[in-house]
């Protein structure tokens, strides 16, 4: 057996209604721990996934309920990646970290979590649609 | 997510349990815009929250400009450990009056 094949990998068709977000990020950060991530650091990257769910439910659909977004966490050799499919209407990459953070501004602040929690965030356009791809390494303590 | 209010003298304060994200967050606001305007001071008790996410966050910072706005105090204080990490990372702690227990957010210790 490959060493590929011994690591988790989870895939969720996730509609895009908000009262499914706890389950995803009960999922994301049992996940996590079971890696080796602390408890807090397990809580900021359900945070950072939940915020990109987020954003495609708001920004993606519009609110609408009734579409999927396709979710992947895959453990990697040294870490996570999490890939979300959508098939929405694209991101204004002009807005993502548009705004100031820590200002007194409502807005924006999911797409500063999802970049400061995890270690390389990209957003792409292909023809399944629109893919975010994030990845964290886990730092093991020595 | 569970919300209530109580009178405490010429305040009130606003007491949230469980998690607060989308789906929920809407609910924290409608309570938080319609208490506001009956009282001097809304004090929002952030102890028994498990998470809050940035769409929490953005109601927060919404009704603290509504509160400067009629000139009201909208404080928060026992910010859980989970919110204490997401105002970090959002840098926003600094934008509100943050106390440590239901008495110093009223001014009553």
């Amino acid at each position: 057996m490959s060493d590929t094949s011994r690591r988790l990998q989870i895939k969720f068709s996730v509609p895009s209604d908000p009262r499914y977000l706890c389950v995803v990020r009960g999922a994301v950060g049992t996940l996590a721990a079971v890696i080796g991530w602390d408890e807090s650091e397990c809580r900021a990257i359900a945070l950072a996934v939940d915020e990109a769910l987020t954003n495609v439910i708001r920004h993606a659909y519009h609110n609408r309920t009734d579409c999927l977004i396709e979710l992947e966490c895959r453990e990697s050799a040294d870490g996570l990646e999490i890939t979300l499919l959508d098939n929405g209407d694209s991101p204004d990459r002009s807005k993502i970290c548009a705004r100031e953070i820590g200002c007194d501004q409502p807005g924006g602040l999911g797409t500063h979590i999802i970049k400061q929690v995890m270690d390389k965030v990209s957003y792409e356009e292909s023809p399944d649609g629109n893919r975010l791809v994030a990845t964290k390494q886990l730092r093991r303590k020595t | 997510m569970r919300i209530s209010v109580r009178d405490v003298g010429a305040a009130k304060v606003v007491e949230v349990e469980g998690e607060v994200d989308l789906s929920t967050s809407a609910d924290l606001r409608r309570t938080l815009l319609e208490t506001l305007p009956d009282v001097a001071r809304l004090a929002l008790n952030l102890g028994a929250i498990r998470y809050i996410d940035s769409s929490g966050i953005a109601t927060l910072i919404e009704v603290l400009k509504r509160s400067q706005h009629l000139k009201k105090e909208f404080v928060l204080f026992g910010l859980s450990p989970a919110v204490q990490e997401v105002f970090r990372l959002t840098h926003v702690v600094r934008i509100f009056q943050v106390f440590q227990t239901e008495q110093e957010a009223l001014g009553t210790s």
